[in-house]
């Protein structure tokens, strides 16, 4: 049987991931796969615990809502990597080093 | 976890058939591009076939064996996943692994030099696993997981070559299809899970299953306490088909089938034999006692049509690999009317044979092509080397190749001493004998299956005369100079092996009578038929008289070059070489409206929800400006002596950071860490 540690584990191993892709990666697309990955990992957590919810599934509405909130994220996100493509022609990170100034 | 010590052998051999080619899938998927060679996958897929022999050996006509394991909970209900080997799963795990297993052969020395071979073989072994997995499946939710891991790995392997549009396109259309059928399943799965609260097939289809014993009056579907109006069932039945029609290429789903041949040509034939539309088939057969009488008929005239369409398309067709791709639909109808008529063993039996054969015809065209482009590119020709109109004359070259194809052919013919001969006359004599029972209408389903088989013995006869009797048709070929070869013995020894496979020894000892054969007799027969003797006789005479007549006419006009000019090239002739127009109303009547309806969204969107936000936009300027200036005069003034005091601040600390937003990051990753170090020291009690 799988318990609550084995969740919180993967859970753990996948907003590492997630971090380390928005730290590491020179893509701007794999940095958007990262942050995916954080909030999926949240979203596991919140499953994960509500099952201590007793019957009112909070956790798993609550999981729910933020799917659809990191759906909506995706679009705006990619909307922006593609205006910034346009402007930059480059979506690599370290190109797009406007905020020194 | 504590179950795992008491698996049971058979099982421990199913996890090894299931785990080798995820293993190695796994190496593949680290190792990249280092791993070049398909060395770990044909071990892996080896080692399966060991495992599944031995499970074969153990299971086959004796105990069922089932074992589970609780999986995860959601509230109250909890799932289980486990394994399941009876008569059907074990039968088909030797045929994956046997099929698969000359493929990887084949595939060394056929891919040999490709430039992505290394992703070739990571989406070979993960094929493998999804099949294996939803082989083996004992709930409805681990075979969709299967189902659909099948339907993605072929998604990668039909654009294996994705810098061809035309593979492109060909994965998208097959992929898109997969999902309307996969929507089926789904459906179906739901209303089984809001009947009967599990998803378990030994509970649901078992002998004293639960949808055997539930009731239904024709009004009411009803199971313990729970109950549902009687169309429910129909509804499920149907969804199921759906599913199985997308997977195993049923009209009116069967266009990808053509498409997927942009894939390379031992994956096309893994795909017809062994992996993926015969998930279709063995899904129909193992929630089998699901259907009622509606569900079969429509299953069984389905299939007919879909039979006698597909071989009527590949009458026509020019593309060596298309030909075999609708014959492929047109002998997956036949399985399907096999199922309509309840006769699910047959419907194995054949896929079994199909299987062999088929996977032979690929490999053999394989060889072919392979040839053909090696001709192009010596002689620099501007060719298709997928087109039969520039073959011709290929015995003389590749004797082998040509022996073996023969074989095959003659198996999908359905001519005595083949396994095709005992498969077909199965079907076609089952079918007859159904057709008694039934009102007279419902003996188009025969009748079209005997036309049907006469055209198979026709196309796969102009496929076999064209490519391998009368001259070569490219001029250079022809003289003197030897450009073509015989394939390599890599490529014709797993073709060897699948020849031996199609002829009848394997199946029964009578190559004659298909009731002595040990598959049919390994599955129980729903409702006997009453055995009509006259249909044993004349089914098969007319079968084989109308083929050899077909074959006949085949070599008059290709192999000797007596072809009729002129006079056949008539309406009927363009209606089935368009491939029945279906392509053109597809795009005509589902995608062009789908476009124009987005465009209609899109100018909405753009004139009527943007013009309000810019209204909105507008008026929220006019504020800006107002309040603009009011800061400007105002706040700024304060504002900026503390900004420029930051501005001093920031240049001291700024060092090396430049701009670069992930450094900003990292440093707050940092310092959040800090604050929560500092913070568990200071507060933990």
């Amino acid at each position: 049987m799988i318990s609550l540690t084995h969740f919180l584990l993967v859970s753990a191993l996948l907003f590492s991931t997630g971090l380390y892709a928005v730290l590491a990666k020179k893509n701007a697309i794999l940095v958007l796969v990262g942050i995916e990955l954080m909030i999926n990992a949240a979203v596991l957590n919140l499953v994960a615990f509500g099952r201590y919810d007793g019957g009112l599934y909070g956790g798993q509405t609550f999981a729910l809502f933020a799917i659809v909130l990191a759906a909506a994220a995706v679009a705006v996100a990619l909307a922006i990597i593609l205006n910034v493509y346009k402007h930059y022609k480059s979506i690599n990170p370290d190109d797009i080093n406007d905020l020194k100034d | 976890m504590d179950q795992l010590s008491q698996i049971s052998t058979p099982v421990l051999a199913a996890l090894i058939v299931l785990c080798a080619p995820l293993i190695s899938f796994g190496l593949s998927a680290i190792a990249g591009k280092r791993l070049r060679s398909g060395i770990p996958a044909t071990v892996a897929i080896a080692i399966s076939l060991l495992a599944a022999i031995f499970i074969f050996a153990t299971v086959w006509n004796g105990q069922q064996v089932h074992q589970q394991t609780s999986w995860f909970r959601i509230g109250e209900h909890s799932f289980k996943a486990g394994i399941l080997l009876n008569n059907l799963s074990a039968l088909l795990l030797l045929l994956v692994c046997a099929i698969a297993l000359p493929v990887h052969v084949y595939s060394m020395v056929y891919m040999k030099g490709d430039y992505g071979i290394h992703r070739y073989w990571l989406y070979l072994s993960l094929f493998c696993f999804a099949m294996l997995g939803l082989v083996m499946a004992d709930s409805l939710l681990l075979m969709y997981i299967g189902w659909e891991l099948v339907g993605f790995a072929s998604y990668l392997l039909i654009g294996f070559w994705f810098t061809r549009p035309a593979a492109i396109k060909a994965n998208k259309k097959a992929f898109l299809i997969n999902r309307i059928g996969d929507l089926g399943f789904l459906i179906g799965i739901a209303i089984i899970y809001t009947q009967f609260q599990t998803l378990d097939l030994v509970a649901l289809f078992g002998d004293h299953g639960m949808v055997r014993e539930a009731f239904n009056d024709g009004v009411e579907w009803r199971y313990a306490q729970h109950a549902m109006p009687a169309f429910w069932l129909t509804i499920a039945g149907a969804a199921f088909f759906l599913g199985a029609m997308a997977k195993s290429a049923q009209f009116p789903f069967h266009i990808w089938l053509p498409d997927a041949m942009e894939g390379p040509t031992s994956v096309s034939s893994l795909i017809h034999a062994a992996t993926m539309v015969a998930a279709g088939v063995f899904m129909l057969v193992r929630i089998s006692p699901l259907f009622d009488a509606q569900i079969l008929l429509l299953i069984g005239a389905i299939g007919a049509f879909t039979a006698l369409m597909a071989a009527t398309i590949a009458l026509t067709q020019q593309d060596i690999k298309k030909i075999l791709a609708f014959s492929t639909i047109s002998q997956l109808g036949f399985m399907m009317v096999a199922i309509g008529i309840g006769q699910y063993g047959v419907a194995i039996f054949h896929l079994v044979t199909h299987a062999f054969f088929k996977c032979l015809l690929f490999l053999s065209a394989g060889a072919v092509i392979h040839e053909m482009q090696h001709v192009k590119e010596t002689l620099k020709l501007e060719l298709d080397p997928q087109d039969i109109r520039n073959m011709g004359g290929l015995r003389r070259y590749m004797p082998h190749t040509f022996r073996l194809t023969l074989v095959a052919a003659l198996a999908l013919a359905g001519l005595p001493l083949t396994a095709g001969y005992l498969s077909k006359d199965a079907i076609l004599i089952f079918a007859f004998e159904w057709a008694e029972w039934q009102s007279a209408w419902w003996k188009f389903i025969p009748v079209s299956l005997l036309v049907t088989s006469a055209l198979t013995a026709f196309y796969i006869a102009r496929l076999v005369f064209k490519v391998f009797y009368g001259k070569p048709r490219i001029s250079a070929i022809g003289q003197g100079t030897n450009y073509l070869h015989e394939a390599p013995r890599g490529m014709l020894l797993p073709m060897l092996f699948l020849g031996l496979c199609s002829l009848f020894p394997l199946f029964s000892y009578n190559p004659l009578l298909f009731e002595d054969t040990w598959i049919i007799k390994g599955f129980e027969l729903p409702e006997t038929l009453e055995r009509v003797n006259i249909y044993h006789t004349v089914v098969p005479a007319a079968v084989n008289g109308l083929a050899i007549v077909m074959i006949f006419i085949a070599w008059r006009w290709y192999a000797q070059g007596k072809y009729p000019q002129g006079s056949l090239r008539g309406r009927l002739y363009e209606f089935s070489a368009a491939q029945w127009y279906l392509n053109v109303m597809y795009e005509k009547g589902i995608v062009k409206p789908l476009l124009k309806v987005s465009k209609m969204l899109y100018a909405f969107d753009r004139t009527i929800v943007d013009g309000l936000v810019d209204t909105g936009a507008g008026t929220v300027r006019w504020f800006a400006n107002t309040a603009q200036w009011l800061d400007r005069a105002l706040v700024d003034g304060l504002v900026n002596g503390v900004g420029k005091a930051a501005v001093f601040a920031g240049g001291v600390l700024r060092g090396s950071r430049k701009g670069k937003i992930q450094y900003y990051l990292f440093s707050m990753f940092l310092v959040l860490l800090i604050v929560l170090f500092v913070g568990l020291k200071i507060f933990s009690p």
